[in-house]
């Protein structure tokens, strides 16, 4: 076994009911259709499908 | 849960006694054929979803050899066979995966988590993290989740193919 000591260390994808999806951590990002790489580290992803501000959630479920 | 051994670069490979298919998720276009052809060894709920014990070999290569990308290759374990292989065995890795071609699989040195939006349909999330969910805390170890973002799905919270039916655009 590989050790765990690496950079993916404490990433947590948290599924907030009736919202979006949290994610924190240390990952790589990648938007396919915007064609996008990015390294944040905590983002919020749309998963009511209604934001103006896709992927991210812009509050739009709450509507 | 799935072992390390069965990682490659790009994806995860399954073998029986005479060949070895090799996933390869980032390449899969849905097509589906692998399923509706041979649910025993290609079972989407299932994890892992392949089981090579499911069906005959010759079987598993022609089902294998109808998936229209590579994301679903083979080879076979006899190395000497694999020299000269015919061209309508579209799927093997003389054809698909040259790179894979007598290739040891390296090890993968860092595994870092990649989250992948991908187009009009669900976020992909690889590698090793910690899910939440429901009521659920789970330590994913390469781990890969298909999470719904059209909001439809009848599984949530993952994807259940629906985004397609309803069409849905992440404009
Ligand atoms: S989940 Fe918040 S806008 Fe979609
Ligand atoms: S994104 Fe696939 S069902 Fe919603």
């Amino acid at each position: 076994m590989e050790n765990n000591d690496n950079k993916s260390k404490g990433v947590i994808i948290e599924v907030i009911d009736d919202g979006p999806l949290k994610i924190t951590g240390n990952f790589i990002l990648k938007d396919l259709k915007r064609d996008l790489t990015d390294t944040p580290e905590e983002v919020y992803i749309c998963r009511c499908g209604r934001s103006s501000n896709m992927p991210y959630c812009d509050d739009s479920h709450k509507k | 849960m799935e072992s390390d051994k069965n990682k490659f670069s790009g994806g995860r490979k399954y073998s029986n006694k005479e060949i070895t298919v090799y996933w390869k998720p980032d390449a899969c276009v849905h097509a589906s054929y692998c399923y509706r052809e041979l649910i025993e060894v290609f079972d989407p709920g299932r994890r892992p979803w392949v089981d090579l014990n499911g069906a005959v070999t010759d079987r598993i290569i022609e089902v294998v050899n109808m998936c229209p990308t590579e994301a679903l290759t083979w080879k076979w374990n006899d190395e000497s066979k694999n020299g000269n292989v015919s061209i309508d065995q579209t799927n093997h890795i003389n054809f698909r995966r040259p790179e894979l071609v007598g290739q040891k699989e390296p090890e993968i040195a860092d595994n870092p988590v990649t989250v992948k939006i991908m187009t009009d349909g669900p976020v992909v999330i690889k590698g090793d993290f910690r899910f939440k969910y429901s009521n659920n805390d789970k330590e994913m170890k390469d781990g890969i989740i298909s999470l719904c973002r059209c909001g439809q799905s009848g599984h949530q919270p993952f994807c259940d193919g629906t985004h397609r039916k309803i069409g849905f655009e992440d404009i």
